[in-house]
């Protein structure tokens, strides 16, 4: 039988990167409302630092992720137990040299500072692009599984998954969550498109639609990131966070139009899947175009849509005690009625 | 046998898990058996298991043939008394149950009922002493096992049909193959076995096959003439008799293998057991995907590292600290088999789709990560241009690297090309092994099987074959 789940009280200080992004802001919203003492944030730029100092007490560092000064004032003087939470990510770059300074060095700096600072754990959140696509619509990725990063994007972050591995071998006790395609309130303009398109039944399902997706509820993800903060021996392993279970491609977007219409949407019919060929187009346009260093999201998001990205939470329930609270539908009604209440137009 | 005509109320063709059990059952219900066998009968413990005198004597070809295709597949039949059972690995899966189900509803078998097979199974058991290895698991087996153990990944060992000694020395085990199971016992009941003798075809009057031509190993030819024939040649050589004497129909067209990918893997210690394979599988993505360990003799590192023997070449010297595992998949590809006039060995194709591939390189990569974990120093996967493998980061540049087109993929077990069952178009027999089309011309082997089972077929092959023998003989014991 599995040991119980020993649990660490909240630190001092918390520090949190990408503080103002997607899963930041949820991650700070939730850290204010239970009360953390301390929350040290990472953001980009001034605009950023007010957001975040709108929504309460919090201590903002202005800076970029990819310079090693950034860390070095990040967690300078921070005294008693301090957690770093390292949500902060490049994931569409103008040009592809980006993601490599912002996820891999950007991650190489943060964990030697981190270390040099006594942080007491260190949260890496990763992603599932350093393994790649499913071999088949069937398989679901094990909580341990050899890499095969996506295109750049994966292998950048490979290698910040490579950095929190090398130092933990140097004392650092950090552990890696790796979330899949996340979804929820505090989302980024570019998932509105994804919303609009549900809306003209113009999503582009590829094929016969049966591929299958994790995704997790940016509320879920935040319960398993602190889960994963908090939980004591565990370092040096990675956690799948994702909802209950893969969703086929079909089913996220009848489930999103249904939510689209259950908040009022007027929503039309999906129109015809596109043959399978164009997700083979896409997929080495995206090829081509990443190796010349650039990057087009919209081609890369069509080169992975006919893939399955499917994983199993099995080990993050029963090691970190991670229960999805929230599924596919739920989640959606709560991201659109969010977007309404900003005043984004879907 | 004699230079002029022979005759036999049952003639069987091939003496492998299909034709022995045949044989067998039907020479216990009292009918005058002939069986004859292409290759020799060997002794076991008189060629070494796995070497190259034992390819030259039991196996088809002298070890390995190829189904063309991109890439080729190699692959190796049996060719002496007993057939594939005389050479593989002993071990013994039954037929999953879904499978067996699955079966009998796509491929419309009459009468598949899944718990007459696992009785038919528990007899098997019995005769062949399936049975746990005694003692202390070989160290290469222990590596699959630590493997997937840190992993979390399912596995667990598989029985084999092996006779161990009262003393329980794993070492001095006896393969309860056909040549010390069935076929004595189809002998003790009465059924002659001609061994070195080839049929080249079945001579047919409309649907009634009338005699079979043989051709004895020292040239003779002559005839024999049959009330039914069971031909039981595997997978290969049953269709391509079948197409040689002119059946047509769902014949070797839908030819289905379990592909398989290896490497080598170097150890600190000393894991490499020469005359022994590894009994651990790992399960975790059954049946889609398992692992296994496979024959580790020298002559068969240095096979798994001629791939990329350049950079590989220097681990040969430690091939003491080296074993050899497989990774194998459940395929959606299918192959087939086309005899060709004038020429004696049939072509057989094979072509792997997309998902197959994909499927081969993960399973790789999967087979690696369980290597790294149990300790390995050094993996060489068996690819063209493949990287050694010491750590996480390169399970990535091995991934990056393979192309199924360079890799040495290869097979032991065959299937399919006369499934059975009524559905049309997808069945060469009935749902008793009857060829469609034909009076009295049976299969009874693997070929029958209508698609892989996603584990070693050998049980599955035997539990049809004994089902299909008795309810043979109970037709022709009722009609007197």
């Amino acid at each position: 039988m599995a040991e119980p789940r020993q649990t660490l009280e909240p630190p001092a200080t918390t520090v949190v990167t990408g503080a103002a992004g997607w899963l930041g802001t949820a991650l700070v919203h939730r850290l204010l409302a239970e009360g953390r003492p301390r929350l040290r944030l990472l953001a980009r730029d001034t605009a950023q630092a007010a957001s975040l100092r709108a929504l309460g007490d919090v201590h903002v560092v202005i800076g970029d992720i990819a310079r090693s000064q950034t860390a070095a004032r990040l967690l300078h003087d921070v005294d008693g137990p301090c957690d770093v939470i390292h949500a902060a990510g490049l994931i569409h770059p103008r040009i592809v040299r980006d993601l490599y300074e912002a996820n891999a060095d950007g991650t190489r700096h943060l964990a030697r500072a981190a270390r040099r600072a006594g942080v007491r754990r260190f949260v890496h959140v990763s992603s599932n692009s350093p393994f790649g696509t499913n071999p088949h619509v069937a398989d679901v990725f094990r909580a341990e599984e050899p890499y095969h990063p996506y295109y750049a994007y994966g292998r950048s972050k490979m290698l910040a998954e490579l950095e929190i591995a090398d130092a933990v071998e140097r004392g650092l006790d950090a552990v890696v969550v790796r979330p899949p395609w996340f979804y929820g309130p505090h989302q980024p303009p570019r998932q509105t498109t994804f919303f609009k398109l549900v809306r003209a039944g113009r999503f582009p399902v590829i094929g016969d639609g049966q591929q299958r997706r994790s995704m997790v509820y940016v509320g879920n993800l935040v319960d398993g990131v602190l889960a994963a903060e908090l939980t004591v021996g565990i370092a040096g392993r990675g956690f799948w966070i994702a909802d209950a279970r893969p969703y086929t491609v079909t089913e996220i977007v009848a489930t999103v139009g249904r939510a689209l219409a259950d908040e009022g949407f007027s929503v039309k019919p999906p129109g015809r899947p596109m043959p399978a060929i164009v997700g083979r187009v896409a997929e080495l346009a995206d090829r081509l175009i990443q190796r010349t260093g650039r990057y087009v999201q919209q081609v890369h998001v069509l080169g992975e849509m006919d893939k399955t990205i499917a994983c199993e939470i099995g080990t993050s329930r029963r090691d970190l005690g991670y229960e999805p609270a929230v599924e596919l539908y739920e989640g959606m009604r709560r991201s659109i009625s969010w977007c309404v209440a900003t005043g984004i137009e879907l | 046998m004699s230079r002029s005509d022979a005759h036999a109320q049952v003639l069987v063709i091939g003496s492998g898990a299909g034709g022995a059990t045949t044989a067998a059952v039907l020479a216990e219900a009292g009918l005058d058996v002939l069986v004859v066998e292409e290759g020799g009968w060997v002794e076991q413990g008189s060629v070494v298991p796995f070497s190259l005198e034992q390819m030259d004597r039991q196996y088809r070809a002298g070890g390995v043939t190829v189904a063309l295709g991109l890439p080729s597949i190699a692959y190796t039949e049996g060719r002496c008394a007993g057939g594939g059972t005389e050479i593989n690995s002993g071990l013994y899966r039954r037929p999953p149950a879904d499978v067996l189900a699955r079966w009998a509803v796509d491929y419309r078998i009459r009468d598949f009922d899944p718990d007459e097979l696992f009785a038919i199974a528990d007899e098997v058991e019995r005769d062949l002493s399936v049975g746990l290895r005694p003692g202390a698991a070989t160290p290469a087996s222990e590596v699959l096992r630590r493997g997937a153990d840190r992993l979390g990944w399912q596995n667990d060992e598989i029985p084999r049909w092996m006779a161990y000694p009262p003393d329980g020395n794993a070492s001095q085990a006896h393969r309860q193959s056909m040549t010390r199971t069935y076929l004595p016992r189809a002998e003790r009941a009465g059924a002659r076995i001609e061994v070195g003798c080839r049929v080249d075809r079945l001579e047919l009057d409309g649907p009634r096959a009338r005699a079979a031509h043989v051709t004895h190993a020292d040239g003779r030819r002559n005839t024999v003439r049959f009330g039914d024939a069971f031909v039981c040649g595997g997978a290969i050589q049953s269709p391509a008799l079948l197409q040689r004497s002119g059946i047509r129909g769902h014949i070797g067209k839908t030819l289905a293998v379990h592909p398989t990918v290896k490497l080598a893997a170097r150890f600190a210690d000393v894991v490499n057991t020469v005359d022994d394979v590894p009994v651990h599988q790992v399960t975790e993505f059954a049946p889609d995907l398992s692992f296994g360990g496979s024959a580790s003799q020298p002559g068969l590192v240095a096979l798994a590292l001629s791939d990329h023997w350049a950079a590989f070449h220097t681990a040969m010297t430690d091939w003491q600290r080296i074993s050899v595992y497989y990774a194998a998949i459940t395929s959606e590809g299918r192959g087939a088999v086309r005899s060709v006039r004038g020429v004696r060995d049939p072509i057989v194709t094979y072509r792997l789709t997309r998902r197959d591939r994909e499927l081969l390189r993960s399973g790789l990569a999967r087979l690696a990560l369980v290597m790294l974990e149990a300790g390995a120093e050094e993996v060489y996967p068996s690819f063209r241009d493949a990287p050694v493998v010491r750590n996480r980061a390169d399970l990535a540049r091995l991934q990056d690297r393979f192309v199924a087109g360079r890799a040495s993929v290869m097979t032991v077990h065959l299937c399919s090309t006369v499934p059975l069952g009524e559905a049309e178009g997808i069945t060469g027999a009935s749902s008793y092994g009857k060829v469609h089309g034909t009076d009295n011309v049976w299969v009874n082997d693997a070929s029958l099987l209508p698609t892989a089972p996603g584990v070693n077929p050998q049980a599955t092959v035997m539990a049809i074959a004994i089902r299909n023998a008795r309810r043979f003989a109970a037709s022709r014991s009722a009609r007197g």
